[in-house]
């Protein structure tokens, strides 16, 4: 056995227990800390030392002779190196507008020797005290740009409304509060979350230059990890361009290639977000989406209306479309990416597929415009979410999800695809053929031990 | 997915979702641990140091790639001091030899099982350098760009690195075939 694969199998079969104790130990320790946190985040403002020494006189001489020093040398520094905006006082002053505006593009591309296939503008409006709103139209080379969607976000970050107007369909989301903040927070058309990316990634100053007769600083990361975890190899590169006199982004711009396992790029995506304006009036009716009583709507509540039922229903759409059940990344994916971005993906998977299914949707878009494909999917990709919303749901109500579409297949009747806890006495099982029962967890053990490695 | 649930409410202040956490990645760290330091008591320490400066910072912190792979960096880059301390320690007192722990400290809080103690021991002969860049890229999954980023070294050099360790690696594990 070759060095490397010794060394993987030892470290699968690794196995360390710890004493209660310990875990005791450290625990109560991490808890003591965390609910200190807790409790400081509630107590009220206490009077600061610094305010008590400050009431005297011959510190207050002092302090302001310490400050000016600072300011001189910190002046002559700033002047030395030539940058001087932090990222960290952009994101505040970024969270200090009530309310903003700016456009967001996004192109795609399959082949990297061809021109974008994709082309996708979102228009959007953010109020703190109102929430967001976005219209997404896309772009036929043909008619130009036209409506496809408009999304609602209200300002609780609960409630998400999608309507469709060509399909005269709408969706309202109700979500509770920890998907809320969750979909809130990864967010990537949102300015806000771009920034909080970049100051987590490894950046560089760009240096001074001018955008459409604004003076800017620029930034830039080429880390990898502004992307999350990809397992795939990827090339980031991410500029983010700022008002020297506001403080405020003018412009962003990001670029990701993906590789596949031979290092061939097989994706491209370019977006640009620009034409800020900040501090803009808005009006509360601006953010009231106007359904017309023509519209068919359904309300999906995040995470009741999320079952079993839900999740076979989406895996068998997926095996319709790609004959196999997904990767468990493209499962989680899905359950939060945005409606803009789905339409996309789904069509650039079942491209590789040669089910009915399959040449039946690429038959049945042949000719047709982004905007008409879109609308074609839109009663598609409501299913598909379902399997990674379920599981996203189980993780956090601690049921012990398990999904296996890696290596479990449509024929495998008697192998689990899914499963999860239903007491300490019971595990439910989806099985590759999609029936579900309920075992022990003896059986489950049994089940799982005869899987595929 | 689950993670960033898991770090929203530990931000929140929940104990179960800290609970969770350690639950979910202790034997991670742990094994990464005694791989590193092949000492028990030393791993259960940086583990705990880890975990706590985690909690510490939860306030600030931003979940951009995966859990794991954060908390297992944190956890290599403790050890490396560690042992970048108790090499120098060593080197006042004798002449260079390579660093070795015992591979039982003064507590016996954790129980190592047949296979982890064969990987401690096989790593335990390597230089640290070698060692650090297999577990990290073995067992945290990092390519040798994040390793050589997060050590400070060029991709190219993590890849010597590793190279040189598993040619290493390759004569430890035929000898004890041999025994």
């Amino acid at each position: 056995m070759k060095p490397a694969d010794k060394i993987k199998e030892l470290i699968n079969k690794s196995d360390v227990a710890t004493s209660p104790d310990a875990d005791q130990r450290i625990l109560a320790e991490a808890l003591k800390h965390l609910d200190k946190l807790k409790r400081n985040k509630l107590a009220p403002n206490q009077p600061n030392i610094w305010r008590i020494i400050m009431k005297s006189p011959i510190t207050k001489l002092a302090t302001a002779a310490v400050v000016m020093i600072a300011c001189v040398i910190g002046l002559s520094l700033w002047r030395t190196t030539g940058s001087g905006i932090a990222l960290a006082d952009v994101l505040a002053r970024v969270e200090q507008v009530k309310a903003f505006r700016y456009q967001f593009f996004r192109t795609t591309g399959e082949d990297p020797n061809k021109p974008y296939s994709s082309e996708t503008r979102f228009t959007v409006l953010v109020s703190q005290e109102y929430g967001w709103k976005g219209k997404i139209e896309q772009l036929d080379p043909n008619s130009g740009w036209s409506t496809f969607g408009e999304i609602y976000t209200f300002a609780d970050k609960k409630t998400k409304i999608i309507i469709w107007p060509k399909q005269k369909k709408y969706q309202r989301m109700e979500l509770d509060d920890v998907f809320a903040e969750l979909v809130w927070q990864n967010n990537p058309q949102d300015p806000r979350t771009n920034l909080k990316k970049i100051l987590a990634c490894k950046h560089e100053s760009l240096g001074r230059s001018t955008i459409d007769g604004i003076e800017v600083e620029g930034f830039r990361t080429t880390d990898p990890n502004w992307l999350g975890n990809m397992k795939d190899k990827v090339e980031v590169d991410v500029k983010m361009w700022v008002d020297v006199k506001t403080r405020l982004p003018v412009r962003y711009d990001f670029t990701y290639a993906y590789f596949d396992q031979m290092g061939n790029k097989k994706e491209r995506q370019h977006f640009v977000m620009h034409d800020f304006q900040w501090d803009v009036p808005v009006d509360a009716a601006e953010f009231k989406p106007v359904i017309p009583d023509d519209y068919t709507g359904m309300v999906v509540k995040y995470p009741a209306h999320i079952t079993e039922e839900t999740a076979i229903q989406g895996l068998k759409v997926w095996v319709e479309l790609l004959g196999k059940y997904p990767d468990p990344q493209i499962i989680t994916n899905m359950s939060i990416e945005d409606e803009g971005d789905l339409a996309p993906t789904v069509l650039r998977l079942a491209e590789k597929s040669e089910t009915p299914a399959a040449m039946r949707l690429k038959e049945e878009i042949k000719g047709l415009t982004d905007d008409e494909i879109n609308n074609k999917l839109v009663d598609f990709l409501m299913p598909i979410r379902g399997p990674g919303r379920f599981l996203d749901i189980l993780e956090a109500d601690k049921k012990d999800p398990e999904y296996y579409g890696k290596t479990v297949t449509p024929k495998d009747t008697d192998k689990v695809l899914m499963r999860w806890k239903v007491s300490d006495n019971e595990y439910r099982v989806i099985y590759g053929d999609l029936h579900a029962e309920t075992v022990t967890p003896e059986k489950l053990a049994e089940l799982e031990a005869a899987l595929p490695k | 997915m689950e993670d960033k649930l898991l770090v929203i409410r530990c931000k929140r202040g929940s104990t179960e979702a800290l609970g969770r956490i350690y639950e979910k990645y202790k034997t991670d760290m742990l094994v990464l641990a005694m791989a590193l330091l092949n000492d028990k008591s030393a791993a259960e320490d940086v583990m705990h140091d880890v975990f706590l400066s985690f909690v510490l910072n939860i306030e600030k912190f931003s979940l951009t790639g995966s859990l794991k792979g954060y908390l297992l960096t944190c956890l290599a880059n403790r050890a490396r001091n560690l042992n970048r301390a108790k090499r120098q320690q060593s080197s006042e007192s004798e002449p260079e030899e390579p660093v070795s722990y015992s591979s039982d400290g003064p507590r016996r809080a954790i129980m190592c099982n047949e296979q982890l103690q064969q990987l401690s021991n096989a790593m335990a002969q390597l230089p640290y350098d070698q060692r650090e860049v297999i577990m990290l890229h073995f067992q945290a999954g990092m390519t040798f760009r994040a390793i050589g980023k997060s050590l400070g070294i060029s991709a190219n050099t993590a890849k010597s690195r590793y190279r040189y360790g598993l040619d290493k690696l390759r004569s430890i594990f035929d000898n004890e075939a041999k025994k």
